[in-house]
This record gives C-alpha cells, structure tokens and sequence, in this order.
C-alpha cells in the first residue's frame, strides 16, 4: 500500500450536535489526497475544514458519504482496526501540538511506535532520536515537552507524526500558533520531509502563505468545498 | 513491556502524591485485614487445640437401642423429631470398640475414660470437681495432657495409683500443689484421700477449673460404676472430619457420639461470630481505599482527557486507554498487598508480643496469633477486587471518551 497511497472521500456529510444546536458541518465534500502532493485546506473558522481532516484521519465517522484508503472503503470499519491503520498509515499534526506534557521529546516521538510494536526498545530510540535530529532536535531529546519552546515542540510533533512512517500527514492549523520564523519554518520542514518521501500532506491553515506554497489548495465555505486550485491557478468547482 | 503498561507507569509515577494516598489506603487495609484475622483464629486455635489435646476430637459415649426405624409404620399424628433413643449409662466392650477403631485410618489413640461429677476437699474449701478415670499410658497418647503439667511430674502419677492430677485454676481455688493431699468424696459418702502428683493448663478455663485426673479403676471403684468406661476418647489426623467418622461409629458400634465441633458449638460460634465482624470491619478500611483509588483515578482520567485523545489520534484503541487505567490500578494493587502483606506479618509479630492477662475462657499471657497463609491470600484478593472495581469504572470511562470532542474543542 505504501508508495501509491491515495487518501479519497466522497460525499461526505457530518453534522454536529443535537436537537435544535445540529450543525450541518460538511455538505457532500469529495477530495483525492494522492502520495507526494500537498494539500491545503482553507476558510473561515466553523466552514468544517477541522471536521473534514478528522474524518478523513479516521478519528471520526461521516452520516453520509465514504473514505477510502487506496481506493479500499475504510469507513464502515471497526474501531479496532479504524485504530491500526490510524497508527500505520497516518499521523497527526495538531495546532497546539499537543505532546505529552510528563515526556521527553525522545518518548513522546517514541509513543505512535509502542503501539506499532514492531521495534524493539533502541530500535525505537534510535529512529526516535533520527527523527528529532531531522527536525533540529538532536541535542534536546530528553528535555521534558513542557521545558521546549512552542517552536520546539511543534517541530516535535513533526517528528512524531512521522514516528511510523505514516503515507499520509493531516495537519490542523501546524502553524496556528507559532510567530512567522516559526510557521516559515515549520511548513518548510514538512513540506521537505513530504516531498522527499512521497508523503501525502493535508494541512488545515488559515496562513495564505503556507496554503499557497502547497500544490492544492481547497477552499471551504459552509460545509463544502467551493474551489479547489493547484498551485498558482484557482479553479471554482 | 505493553505501551498501555508504559504509559501507565509513566502516568502514576508523575501523580506522586495521589498514588501514595492510593497506596496508604490499600496497604493499611490489606495489613490491618491479615492482622486481626490472625488474631481472632489465633485465639480460635489455641481454644480449638487445647480443647481437642484434652477431650479429643471425638468422644463415644453411653450405648443406645436401636430403634429399626425402616420397621416403623409412621402415625399421622407421630412427630418424628421427638421419637428419642433409649440411652444405657458406659460402655463395657471397651477393648473390642478401642481394637475395632483403630482399624480407621484416620484414628491416631484412643482412650477410655471413666467419668463422673464428685466434690473434692481440701482444708476448709470444697467444690465441685470432674472426675477422669484414665489409663495413662493411652491417655497420654491421646491427649496433650503430659505437655499440660505446669507443676510436678506425670510419671508421679503414673507410677503411684492414688496420686491425682489436678486442674490449674482448680489447684488454685484449693490453695494445693504437688505433694498435697487432696479429699474426693465417692457416691457412697465417704472421702478418698489423694495425693496431688502434677498440677495441668489446658488454657480452657472449663476443664482447668473442675478437673481431677485419676486412674481408671480406682475412679471405678470411687464412683462406685459397674461399667468399663464412660466414654473413650479419639485423637484424630484429620480432626475436622470427627462428625462423619463419629457418623460411621454410631451406626458401627451403636454408641453415641460427639464431635469436638459439636462439644464447643457454641463457643466456635463465638470466636466465628467475633472474626467475621473484625473481617467486615477490616474490609471496609479496604472499601474505604477503593473509593480512594476511584476518585484519583477519576481525577486521573479527567486530567489526562487531552493525553487520551493524542493518544487515540496515534491509533491507540479504546482497549489501550482502558488498559492504561486499569495498569494503574493493578499497579496500586499488587504493591499496595505486597507492602500491606508485610505491614500484616509486622502486625502480627507485633501483635503477639503485647502482654495479656486473660483468665476467662481462655488462659494466656499474651496475644494469640496465628500464621495462616490464607489470611495473606483472602487479604491480596480482596484488595485486588476492590482496586479493579474502583479502576474499571474511571477506565471505561477513559475509554469511551470521544478524542474529536477534546481535539475539536482545543482548536477552537
């Protein structure tokens, strides 16, 4: 599966809450996310672009519509194997980073390959602190998360995400809180990292710049998607 | 190691504070549990013990007439409950019934003694006194009663037929030791002199106030009895098995029997009685660790709810995260049982050095304790079921909690 992985949705439909506060967050949303590409997804807060990435990060399930992971239907399956290929294939990038606040960098890159289960100890270690070094991280591999800056820790999340070698990278809102240097910076390093590997990459932003250094661009409004443009082109769906 | 385990570690080592108070409440409860059982059963054994090292675990008393009760045409009006044997007085096949149950694996020595109800004399006081005809030699074998000696020899009793053993708190009563002499008055009327050999304890406060050991046939001839025997005592392997086998004499030997279970019935209640209420007491200590343990573990679980959705969002399943909680709570278990099964041993060591005075039913100087690896064992399970049970509420919990809510919600 790895190499061509294509991440695709149909149809899409989700609505949040009950009763009277239902929100109908996305509206028939279609989206092929392919190996090697970057895509970004922009919009005004509350359009569904975070909803959007949950689902397609198998983290929540849409009312209407389907995920497929090459082109294999995912979306009807059980939470135990909805979580196996959560920590196979894809991994997770969030605004506020969110690591683990009592680990080191080192364990909390350590944690998505515990799960895995198919390193031992200082084979876990090792790609742990590889990964950190690539993201300039070499010398504070056991300095405690909280002890980083928020540049920093972001970069370790980066690192984290990519603990398993996942094929796809959703990212919500990576730069969201992060001074320019640090957004710069940290969409760079992703972006590298997804096009040396062939790495399929869907970001959440709302930083215009970010959205348009991507190869796609998607832009949401109420629940669907109104525009979807490659690079330096906007096309109106 | 499993990642939940990891994890799970990591997690209660940061929580210091919380898994010490954890640890405190299962710990104080598992060595306070295993404590007082040792000291309720030890005061139950050391009763149970002296008991049966006086009186055997089984004794076979007076004959009865059958009654053929296939052959009875039942009245409708009969209550059958009431029909009652006809019970004749001793037992004069003595030596056949002591050869015939020998036979019986579980028979160590049997008896035969010769009872009855005297006055005993000695100055100015009187009182009355339990007459044990004994042989001896058998006795000896059937009984602790050679351990029993506190004063003089059993040899000198042994050796010289008109020497008696006496009860300690009977000798006390008395004012008499070895060497006195000691009055018995027989059915007849007239006083037997006897000299006192030995002075026993048996440590239960019935038999060392009123007993008198003589030899059989001079106790024969005292009580004035045509009979061999009134009863024969047994000493047993397997003393908890005395109902059935004195079941089987019963119908083997047409002889009543009692077993020292049904003899002390109600002071075994007692002593059960006392040990299920310390145990009901102790357990709620335990109880009391449990909600400890739910509400930092729920504590836990609401502190850790945006741990739990990463950890969800990196592919952990729900078991995991169930697992995680539940891993505390194991851990929180198994070292909270090991340190409190020491904490008991301590206790109980302790324990069974404090001085006592207790002259009541029982007689001793100090605590009694008991060293049963039950108690260990009871007090390990129990905490365990209780830690799981507060564990498992707050993990189910952590399982079921929806990582989309905690994410959408952070990134708002």
């Amino acid at each position: 599966m790895k190499g061509d992985l294509s991440l695709t949705c149909r149809d899409l439909e989700r609505y949040l809450g009950e009763e009277e506060e239902r929100v109908h967050a996305l509206r028939g949303v279609s989206l092929n996310v392919e190996a090697g590409s970057l895509h970004a997804v922009v919009g005004p807060s509350g359009c569904g672009k975070s909803t959007l990435l949950y689902i397609l990060g198998l983290l929540d399930k849409p009312d209407a519509g389907s995920v497929e992971i090459s082109a294999t239907p995912i979306s009807h399956l059980r939470d135990e194997e909805l979580a196996r290929r959560r920590n196979e294939l894809i991994g997770f990038i969030f605004q506020f980073h969110f690591l683990m606040e009592d680990f080191t960098a080192i364990e909390n890159v350590m944690i998505p390959m515990r799960r895995l289960g198919q390193k031992n100890e200082s084979e876990m270690r090792e790609r742990a602190a590889t990964l950190l070094e690539s993201v300039a991280l070499g010398d504070k591999l056991r300095r405690q998360s909280r002890h980083l800056s928020g540049g920093e820790q972001q970069r370790v999340a980066i690192a984290r995400a990519l603990a398993n070698d996942p094929q796809v990278i959703l990212a919500d809102e990576p730069t969201g809180n992060l001074d320019t240097n640090n957004s710069q910076r940290a969409f760079e390093l992703l972006a590298n990292i997804v096009r040396e590997r062939e790495k399929a990459l869907l970001l959440v932003t709302h930083n215009r710049f970010i959205a348009d250094a991507c190869d796609w661009v998607h832009e949401m409004k109420d629940g669907r998607i109104i525009a979807s443009h490659p690079h330096g082109q906007r096309i109106l769906v | 190691m499993t990642a939940s385990l990891y994890i799970a570690l990591r997690f209660a080592t940061h929580r210091k504070r919380a898994l010490l108070l954890s640890l405190v409440g299962v710990v104080f409860g598992v060595g306070i549990f295993i404590c007082t059982q040792a000291q309720t059963q030890g005061f139950a054994q050391f009763f149970i013990n002296s008991t049966i090292g006086s009186n055997g675990a089984l004794v076979l008393r007076s004959r009865f007439q059958p009654r053929y009760e296939d052959m009875v045409v039942g009245a409708k009006s009969a209550d059958a409950a009431a029909a009652r044997r006809n019970y004749f007085e001793g037992i004069n096949n003595v030596s056949e019934i002591m050869r015939v149950s020998r036979e019986f694996s579980n028979v160590v020595a049997c008896s035969p003694v010769i009872r009855g109800t005297i006055s005993a004399r000695a100055g100015f006081e009187t009182t009355t006194a339990d007459l044990y005809g004994i042989d001896p030699t058998s006795h000896l074998r059937t009984t602790d009663l050679a351990k029993q000696i506190v004063e003089g020899q059993f040899d000198d009793f042994r050796n010289n037929t008109t020497s008696v053993i006496i009860g300690y708190r009977l000798a006390s009563l008395l004012e008499l030791g070895p060497g006195d002499t000691i009055q018995l008055l027989s059915p007849g009327g007239e006083y037997w002199r006897f000299n006192i050999a030995a002075v026993a304890r048996s440590g239960v406060s019935a038999i060392d106030t009123s007993r008198v050991y003589a030899h059989a046939r001079v106790a024969q001839r005292l009580l004035k009895k045509s009979y061999q025997a009134s009863l024969i005592i047994y000493k047993l392997r397997d003393p908890n098995r005395a109902p059935e086998l004195g079941a089987h004499f019963e119908n083997l030997f047409q002889h009543a029997t009692q077993s020292w279970q049904e003899r002390e019935e109600g002071n075994l209640q007692i002593f059960s009685t006392l040990r299920m209420s310390a145990a009901i007491t102790v357990s709620l200590i335990i109880l009391l660790a449990g909600f400890g343990i739910f509400n930092v573990l729920t504590m836990s679980v609401l502190s850790k709810v945006r741990e739990i959705a990463i950890l969800r969002s990196m592919g952990y399943r729900r078991a995991d995260i169930s697992a995680i909680f539940l891993w505390q709570g194991a851990l929180i278990a198994g070292v909270g049982s090991l340190l409190g099964c020491v904490l008991g041993a301590l206790l109980t060591w302790g324990i069974s050095k404090v001085p006592i005075h207790i002259r009541g039913l029982l007689y001793t100087n100090h605590f009694l304790v008991i060293w049963d690896w039950r108690h260990y064992f009871w007090a390990t399970v129990l905490a365990i079921v209780a830690v799981f049970i507060a564990s498992y509420v707050p993990a189910r919990r952590a399982a079921h909690l929806q990582p989309v809510d905690t994410l959408r919600g952070s990134s708002l």
